[in-house]
C-alpha cells in the first residue's frame, strides 16, 4: 500500500504521545523552591536512599537509621561521655545483670495521640526477634531468653538443601510487659552493658497501629511509619519513587517542642553532588563529606565544618591458625605493624579521613585508652626491622595482604603493602577481591592464608562490642580464628559486673590480650566529617552518626 | 502498513525472550552471594540469608530460576527487589525521569546538531565551517564525567553564589523542566557532535546533487530549494541516528543521572546489576528492548512520511 496522511497521522500520534509522556515527570513535584532561610522552607539533610522500608527493626543502615531518629526515640539515649541517660525510660534496673526492671516514664505519645507503653516495647522487640519476619536487626536479640525457639538453626547451613525447622515460638520467652508502665527482661547471660544496647534503632517500640493483627505489620507502616519521637511524617515515603522524606514537628511530643517546624531528608546518590548542593544553599546539613572535598570544606565552611571521631575502626588481619608462617607468629605480626606509617597514611591517603588506632576500642566508647596499644602500633622502622630478622622473618618469601576491592580499599593496602616492603626487605603481594562478600566466603573457609583489612562499626556503645564478636572464641567476626579461654572469662566477668562501670576494667584487661595477640592489627579509627549551611546553627552528630534533629536551629 | 507493523512488532517477542536470557545468564554468572552482600560490612545472620536465598529461589539452577521469573512476568508480578521494593513501582517514576531527560538531550541534539551542521554545510570551507569542525572535535573529546561535574559547578554553584542568579539547580528533580536542562545539556553532548557532523556531510552531498542543480537553475527561492529538497532529502541519516540514540541516552545516562542525583533507570541498573539483583536488571532491559524497537519502528515509518519512494508492503 502506499503511503498516506494515515501514516503521518500514526507516526506524528506516537511522537506526540512521547512528548506528552515527556512532560508529564517534572511539573508536579515543586513546592520546595530553593530561596533561602525563610520560614516555610524545612531544614534540608543530606542521606542516602534507605536501603528498607522505615522500620526500626529492619534498619541497620546510617541512612534509614538517620531518618528513624526524627521519627522515633528510645529507652535511652548517650550523653557527651557516651554513656546512655534514661529516655522514654524511667529506670533501668536490676541486681544480678540477668534479669532487668525497665520504668517507663508518663506522658509520652505516638504521633496519633495514644501513650506509649511497655506493650508497644514488648511488641516490637518480638517482632523483630522472630526469625520468619526477615529483620535486619534480628541478632541484637540472641541475648534475651526464648530466642532460640523463634530462631531455629538450619540443620544443615545455609547452603544445604533442608529448611530450618519452624521457630516454636513467636514471642521472647524472657520478655514481658508486666504492667502498662513495667517492661520485665530476662537475658540468657548476665550483662551489665544492656543499658547501652536499648538506644539503638533496633529497640525503638511499634505502636498498635502498626500492626494488622497480633505478630503481623500493615504492609504501609513502613513507608509512612507512626513514631513517638519529635517529628511526624508529613506525607508518605515512597521508597524507590521519592527522592526526599518529608516531616513537619510533632506538637505533642512531651519534652517540649523542636526547635524548627519541618524537615526534609534529600536523597543523592554522589556525595559530591549533595556537596555542590550544600555549597549553593540547596541543602543544610550533611554529615558525611566526599573525603577529596575535606580539605576545602574546613576552610569554605569554618566554624561550619564538624570533625570529630566516629564509631568506626579498621584492622589488618591474620589467620592465626592455619596461615602461613608470618601469620602464625606474634613476633612477626608485631614487627609488621611496627613497620606501618599509620600517621602518613590516614593524612595522605584518608586525606584525614580517618586518625592513626591505638587501641582495639573506638574512641567514641567509655573504655577506651589512649595509647593501649603502645609500642606495637607506633611507627618504628629500625624496631621493626629487627624483630623481624631476629624472629625469622627473612626466611619469609612473601606476605599477602587481602582486600575487597569495592570499598575504596586499595589506596591504603597499596601504601601498607609499601610500608612493609620499605621497612622489612620483604616481597608485599596485595590481592584485591572483587566484593566484600567473596572475602568473606573465602575467610569464613580459612582459604585467606595471609593478612586481610577488615572494619567494624558498633552496634552499641559498650567496650564489650567491639572484643566479644571480633575476638571472643567463635564470635561473628571472628576471621583470626583467636581463641583463649582467658579472654573469654575477663568478657564474662566484665559482663556480669555490677555496673557497666565497674565492668570496664575487666574489658580493657581482655582487650590488653587481644593487644598483645596482634591477631588483628588496629590500623585507623574513622571519623565523622560534616558541614552544614548558614541557615541553620546548633548542628550535633551523636556516635550513631546520627544528628540531633530537636536542638537544630534556624540561624 | 498494519500488517507491516504487527510484523515488526511480532518479531521483536524471539529478540525480547534472547536478551532477557543473556542478561539474565549474564548476571546469574557474577561472583559472590547476592544475599550475603546486603549486609555491607557486617556479616548478615545465615539464618537471615539462607531464607531470603529461599525466597529469591537463589539455590536453583539457573533455568530453573529464569523459569521462576518468566512465569511470574507471565501472571503479570514483576517481582521484588531483595530490598522489598516492587520492581514495577521502580518503573514509573525512574522511567519518567530517564525518558524525560532523553527527550530533553533528544531535543538539544537535534536543534543545536542540525543547526550547526546547517549552517556548517552552507559555509563549507570558510571558517565558520573549520570552527564548527574543532567545536565539535572538542565536544567529542571530553568525557560526559567532566562536561557534568564542570557544568554543575559553573552554573549551579558558582553561578549563584557570585551573581545571585538562581535558575540552574545543581541536582535533583525537584525543580520540574528547569531540573533537566543542564543534565539534558551535558548528555547530549557527544551527539551533537556526532549529529552536527552528519548533518554536515549529508547535506554537503544533496547540495551536490543534480535535482538541486535543476532545482536553483529553475529560479526556485533558495530557502524553498534547501528546506524542501535539500534539507528533507538529507534527514534519513540523521532520524535514523537519532532514532538509535534514544535508546543509548536512556540506558546510558548513568553518569548523568549521577552526578545530577536524578533517580532514572540508568543507576538503578547499575546499582540492580551490582547487587546482582536479576529481576531489577532483566525487568529494566526489557522496556529499554521495547523502547529501542518502538523508536525504530517509527523511524522505518517516519522514512516513507520523508521520502515517498519507499513504501512498505
Amino acid at each position: 500500500m502506499r503511503v498516506t496522511r494515515g501514516v503521518r497521522i500514526t507516526a506524528g500520534a506516537a511522537l506526540l504521545a512521547l512528548a506528552v509522556a515527556a512532560c508529564g515527570g517534572g511539573g508536579g513535584s515543586d513546592n520546595s523552591g530553593s530561596g533561602s532561610g525563610s520560614a516555610a522552607q524545612p531544614v534540608r539533610i543530606e542521606i542516602a536512599e534507605p536501603q528498607n522500608d522505615l522500620i526500626p527493626g529492619n534498619t541497620g543502615e546510617t541512612s534509614g537509621a538517620e531518618v528513624l531518629n526524627a521519627l522515633f526515640i528510645g529507652l535511652v539515649d548517650y550523653d557527651d561521655q557516651k554513656k546512655p541517660v534514661n529516655r522514654i525510660a524511667e529506670s533501668i534496673e536490676s541486681t544480678d545483670q540477668t534479669t532487668w526492671t525497665i520504668k517507663l516514664k508518663d506522658g509520652y505519645t505516638w504521633h496519633d495521640g495514644t501513650p506509649v507503653t511497655a506493650q508497644n516495647f514488648v511488641d516490637s522487640w518480638n517482632f523483630t526477634a522472630y526469625g520468619p519476619n526477615q529483620q535486619q536487626s534480628n541478632y541484637f536479640f540472641s541475648v534475651f531468653k526464648g530466642y532460640d525457639a523463634m530462631n531455629p538453626q538450619d540443620p544443615d547451613g545455609e547452603e544445604g538443601p533442608k529448611k530450618a525447622a519452624e521457630p516454636t515460638a513467636t514471642t521472647l520467652s524472657g520478655l514481658k510487659a508486666v504492667d502498662d508502665k513495667t517492661i520485665s527482661v530476662e537475658l540468657t547471660h548476665p550483662y551489665s552493658g544492656f543499658p547501652t544496647m536499648l538506644g539503638y534503632t533496633a529497640f525503638y517500640p511499634l505502636p498498635k497501629a502498626a500492626f494488622e493483627s497480633e505478630g503481623k505489620m500493615k504492609a504501609d507502616y513502613g513507608s509512612n511509619p507512626i513514631g513517638d519521637g519529635p517529628f511526624k511524617m508529613s506525607k508518605p515515603y515512597k521508597r524507590g519513587t521519592d527522592q526526599t522524606v518529608e516531616m513537619v514537628r510533632f506538637d505533642g511530643f512531651k519534652e517540649g517542642k523542636a526547635k524548627v517546624d519541618a524537615l526534609q531528608y534529600k536523597i543523592y546518590t554522589d556525595l559530591n553532588t549533595a556537596y555542590n548542593d550544600l555549597r549553593a544553599g540547596n541543602l543544610d546539613i550533611m554529615d558525611q563529606l566526599p573525603p577529596e572535598q575535606i580539605g576545602g570544606a574546613k576552610a569554605e565552611f569554618g566554624d561550619r565544618y564538624i570533625e570529630q571521631p566516629s564509631s568506626g575502626i579498621g584492622w589488618l588481619g591474620f589467620n592465626i591458625k592455619t596461615g602461613d608462617t608470618y601469620a602464625k607468629s606474634r613476633e612477626l605480626r608485631t614487627a609488621i605493624s611496627m613497620s606501618i606509617d599509620r600517621a602518613t597514611i590516614t593524612d595522605k591517603v584518608f586525606s584525614g579521613t580517618r586518625v592513626p588506632a591505638d587501641d582495639n576500642i573506638s574512641p567514641v566508647v567509655a573504655g577506651y585508652r589512649k595509647g593501649a596499644c603502645g609500642e606495637a602500633c607506633t611507627f618504628d622502622p629500625a624496631k621493626a626491622k629487627s624483630l623481624w630478622e631476629s624472629n625469622g622473618g627473612k626466611d619469609v618469601k612473601s606476605i599477602d595482604l587481602s582486600y575487597n576491592a569495592d570499598g575504596a580499599h586499595k589506596e591504603w593496602m597499596e601504601a601498607v603493602a609499601n610500608n612493609i616492603r620499605t621497612n622489612l626487605q620483604v616481597e608485599v603481594n596485595v590481592k584485591p577481591y572483587e566484593k566484600f562478600a567473596d572475602i568473606l566466603n573465602d575467610l569464613g573457609d580459612g582459604k585467606v592464608k595471609g593478612a586481610f583489612r577488615m572494619a567494624w562499626i558498633m552496634d552499641y556503645p559498650s567496650p564489650e562490642n567491639y572484643l566479644r564478636p571480633i575476638f571472643g572464641t567463635g564470635g561473628s567476626s571472628n576471621y583470626v580464628q583467636y581463641s583463649n579461654k582467658e579472654f573469654d572469662e575477663l568478657l564474662n566477668k566484665g559482663d556480669s559486673a555490677a555496673s557497666l562501670d565497674e565492668g570496664v576494667q575487666f574489658y580493657q584487661q581482655a582487650d590488653d590480650l587481644a593487644l598483645k595477640e596482634m591477631a588483628y592489627v588496629p590500623i585507623y579509627f574513622y571519623t565523622t566529617n560534616g558541614a552544614f549551611s548558614s541557615n541553620v546553627k546548633n548542628v550535633k552528630i551523636d556516635p550513631f552518626e546520627r544528628i540531633d534533629v530537636f536542638n537544630v536551629e534556624r540561624a | 502498513m498494519g500488517r507491516y507493523v504487527i510484523r515488526r512488532l511480532l518479531q521483536a517477542i524471539p529478540v525480547l525472550v534472547g536478551t532477557t536470557f543473556l542478561l539474565f545468564a549474564t548476571v546469574y554468572a557474577l561472583p559472590g552471594d547476592p544475599i550475603a552482600a546486603l549486609g555491607g560490612d557486617r556479616r548478615l545472620d545465615p539464618q537471615l540469608v539462607s531464607r531470603m536465598r529461599e525466597q529469591f529461589h537463589l539455590n536453583d539452577p539457573l533455568l530453573v530460576q529464569y523459569w521462576y521469573y518468566i512465569r511470574d512476568i507471565l501472571s503479570g508480578d514483576f517481582g521484588t527487589t531483595f530490598r522489598g521494593v516492587p520492581v514495577s513501582s521502580l518503573f514509573e517514576g525512574k522511567f519518567q525521569v530517564t525518558f524525560q531527560l532523553a527527550i530533553t538531550a533528544l531535543v538539544f541534539e537535534a536543534i543545536i546538531g542540525v543547526g550547526l551542521g546547517l549552517w556548517a554545510a552552507l559555509r563549507r570551507g570558510r571558517w565558520q565551517d573549520q570552527a564548527v569542525l574543532a567545536v565539535t572535535l572538542l565536544l567529542v573529546s571530553i568525557p560526559t564525567l567532566v562536561s557534568g561535574f564542570v557544568l554543575q559547578l559553573v552554573l549551579g554553584v558558582k553561578l549563584k553564589q557570585n551573581t545571585g542568579v538562581d535558575f540552574f539547580p545543581v541536582a535533583g528533580i525537584q525543580d520540574g523542566m528547569r531540573s533537566y536542562i543542564v543534565p539534558g545539556l551535558v548528555l547530549a553532548g557527544l551527539s551533537i557532535a556526532y549529529l552536527t557532523r552528519l548533518t554536515r556531510t549529508s547535506l554537503m552531498e544533496t547540495l551536490r546533487a543534480d535535482y538541486i542543480r535543476t532545482a536553483v537553475a529553475k529560479g526556485m527561492s533558495r530557502r524553498r530549494v534547501l528546506g524542501r529538497h535539500a534539507l528533507r532529502n538529507s534527514l534519513i541519516p540523521l532520524i535514523t541516528y537519532l532514532g538509535a540514540d534514544l535508546g543509548t541516552l536512556m540506558g546510558g545516562a548513568i553518569i548523568t543521572e549521577t552526578i545530577f542525583n536524578l533517580p532514572g533507570i540508568g543507576q538503578q541498573l547499575f546499582q540492580s546489576v551490582y547487587l546482582r539483583e536479576n529481576a531489577v536488571v532483566v525487568g529494566i532491559v526489557t522496556v529499554l528492548v521495547l523502547v529501542y524497537v518502538l523508536a525504530n519502528l517509527i523511524v522505518d515509518l517516519l522514512y516513507a512520511v520523508l521520502d515517498p519512494r519507499i513504501r512498505y508492503e
